[in-house]
């Protein structure tokens, strides 16, 4: 369902005999003139129209017409949105022709904010997750409403890949839905795109650990088994290879290990991140240029040496080092923060 | 910090255009002609806010006509005590602050029913402790924060479920130490400033994992000296509020470059007819220009006497500290007292 353009744009609401029996509620003109009054004619003869229709809380297929136009103009406008949905709920307008109109809005406005949680609203009404709790996963995902809603989300994010609206919604209805593994196939599909996808990475972190939400903050961070943990890191250091200084990998990869699984980061990430830096290859001594991988060396040592006291010392020693090239070579816009780091790694600690 | 003037030409000091930008700002109302002055109708009251912290910065705050002002933002509030984004638009807690703010700044604000806010912004909480934007529902952390910020100038934060606002803070705290729009959100340096603030004013700052923050937020800074809001996206000139305002709150925003970040923000102005734009080359607006010179405030541009910045409200400080809103300082932890 589309607005009834065949009333066309160009016609002003003022000369249309639909509209005749509603009065335009004008911009206030009021004394003040910190927000003076003249508008380009267009948008004034809707709002003047829409105005009129909100303040006498009006239901009806023009009002929602209207705001389809409204919306269409100015999707900021967020007080419209609110509008709508009352619209859509008391005319029972059909959902699913209403998703055709958002994505028709989005196709015009990739970066509006309200289009998001107004969908999310929609979605939830024509799909009650508790109605589909029996299905598997890969029912679920062949679900042709959230089939449909995986894919608007998608295209969002063929469109601008880093949008976190559509990655946020795509949380949403993975967590509401419960269809975790078609996500981190899609998870890789947009890293093999672009490694430095850094709401990819996020989004990693996101289907294998989850959002902790119904637990408190400050319930303990849950370990990771180690068959997950040597998968994530293989996987990291993969990407890594592709694109060394970028941060993502190695941020994630540390990230991770330090919450859930902080043995693996000298037991197993060390070693193979020293054996890519070793190699003696013109390749290895360019990832032994990056500020990444001496920073998650700093990193690997501290967390090394809290748990191994009797060797604290000359790890301390080794991280220490790697803060002076860093501050010196490797980062040195940041030095001030490795003089800090290495100020910090002391035994007292 | 800002010692002396250095005046090159009329109004511009080590580069910094001042006189265009108040000329900007002035402008602003009178842009009616412009479609894109009606588009952001319904944020007219935030671009207000904006332009006024931008002419604090530069000790201009006369400029605007304080009574004009007044009687707007007050003809913005609603009968749900809220207030929309322009007159007739409905409540929203990003318009209720910035109303709030405009009227602390003009030290006008026991002109409005205070009692009727404070009630809008409180039922905004639901019982998980997660607050939404407006009646709608939207949530997100920086509604956390606001709903803090709007009610500790009227005294009142005790009407919020203060315990569940931190812990929905902290379940928005990421692996890299930054925080989310909410749980499992990237991390988004707009969205650390909110979270941080949010702790500060609750004296909650010890759930930060102050290093791996400030390291992170250290690493938004890229090779021009601009500054990004995540890994691997373009700078722009208004992270310089949200990277900085977080990192001066940790005590650490000398872990940045801060000459070349000056540098970026100056390069996006625009010297001709003012305002500062996201990068250079590009259009200015009300709101880089607001957050550009924050930044150059925070920074310690020192070729024009800027005014000190409040960096968890985002107001000059000499006004926060007449509001009595300074405290959240001394609830900084007593262990950050380092360099």
């Amino acid at each position: 369902m589309s607005d009834s353009d065949s009333n066309s744009l160009n016609v002003p609401l003022k000369e249309q005999e639909e509209w005749e029996d509603v009065t335009p509620i004008p911009q206030e003109e009021e004394a003040n003139t910190v927000c003076p009054i003249a508008y380009t004619d267009e948008y004034s003869d809707m709002m003047g129209y829409l105005r009129a229709v909100m303040a006498k809380c009006e239901v009806s297929q023009r009002a929602l017409d209207l705001t389809g136009r409204v919306i269409k103009v100015n999707p900021g406008h967020y007080t419209v949105w609110m509008y709508r949905k009352k619209l859509v709920e008391e005319l029972g307008t059909d959902s699913e022709s209403e998703l055709d109109w958002v994505t028709e809005i989005s196709e015009i406005h990739h970066k509006n904010y309200q289009l998001w949680h107004y969908r999310e609203a929609l979605i939830s009404r024509l799909l009650d997750p508790k109605t589909v709790e029996d299905l598997t996963q890969d029912q679920l995902v062949g679900h042709p409403a959230i089939r449909r809603e995986l894919l608007f989300a998608s295209n969002a994010i063929d469109g601008d890949s880093k949008n976190f609206h559509a990655w946020s919604y795509r949380q949403w209805i993975v967590r509401t839905y419960g269809i975790w593994d078609q996500e981190l196939v899609f998870i890789e599909t947009m890293i093999n795109e672009d490694v430095r996808n850094n709401s990819a990475w996020n989004q990693r972190y996101f289907v294998l650990i989850g959002d902790g939400r119904g637990k408190s903050a400050s319930e303990p961070e849950p370990p990771l088994e180690d068959s997950l943990a040597d998968r994530e890191i293989d996987y990291s250091i993969e990407k890594i290879i592709l694109a060394p200084n970028n941060e993502c990998p190695w941020s994630y990869i540390t990230g991770l290990l330090l919450r859930h699984a902080p043995k693996k980061l000298y037991t197993t990430l060390l070693p193979k991140i020293q054996e890519l830096a070793a190699a003696g290859s013109d390749y290895a001594a360019c990832i032994a240029s990056t500020a990444m991988y001496w920073s998650t060396l700093v990193d690997i040592y501290e967390c090394q040496a809290k748990a191994l006291p009797d060797q604290a010392s000359a790890l301390l020693d080794i991280a220490r080092d790697a803060c002076d090239l860093l501050a010196s070579d490797h980062d040195p816009m940041r030095n001030r923060y490795w003089d800090f780091r290495k100020s910090q790694l002391t035994m007292s600690k | 910090m800002a010692s002396g003037k250095e005046q090159e030409e009329d109004g511009v000091y080590g580069g910094l255009h001042v006189d265009k930008h108040v000329e900007y700002v002035k402008s602003l109302d009178k842009r009616h002609n412009e479609i894109e002055y009606w588009m952001t109708e319904h944020l007219r009251v935030s671009g207000i806010y904006w332009g006024l912290v931008a002419l604090h910065l530069v000790g201009r705050q006369d400029t605007l006509n304080r009574e004009q002002v007044i009687a707007y933002v007050k003809s913005c509030q609603n009968s749900d005590g809220g207030f929309g984004g322009h007159v007739g638009h409905d409540s929203h807690l990003l318009y209720t602050m910035s109303a709030v703010q405009i009227l602390v700044m003009y030290d006008a604000l026991d002109q409005i029913d205070g009692a009727k806010v404070v009630s809008f912004v409180s039922g905004l909480q639901d019982d998980a402790g997660e607050v939404s934007g407006d009646q709608w529902g939207e949530k997100d952390t920086r509604f956390a924060f606001i709903s803090v910020a709007i009610l500790s100038f009227f005294g009142a934060t005790d009407r919020l479920n203060t315990d569940g606002i931190v812990d929905y803070v902290c379940r928005s705290m990421n692996y890299d130490g930054g925080f989310g729009s909410q749980p499992g959100g990237e991390s988004h340096a707009a969205q650390v400033y909110t979270c941080v603030a949010a702790l500060a004013i609750l004296g909650r700052l010890d759930a930060v994992d102050r290093e791996r923050l400030s390291s992170w937020l250290a690493e938004r800074q890229v090779a021009c000296g601009g500054l990004n809001g995540r890994p691997q996206k373009l700078e722009d000139v208004c992270y310089s509020w949200w990277v900085l305002s977080s990192l001066q709150v940790l005590g650490r925003v000398h872990w940045i470059d801060r000459a070349r970040l000056c540098d970026f923000i100056l390069s996006a102005q625009d010297t001709d007819a003012g305002g500062i734009a996201d990068r250079p080359g590009d259009i200015a607006d009300v709101y880089h220009t607001c957050f550009g010179l924050c930044g150059l405030s925070l920074a310690g541009f020192d070729k024009f006497p800027l005014e000190e910045i409040d960096p968890v409200y985002c107001m000059p400080a000499k006004i926060i500290e007449r509001a009595g809103l300074r405290s959240w300082v001394d609830k900084i932890p007593k262990s950050w007292n380092d360099k």
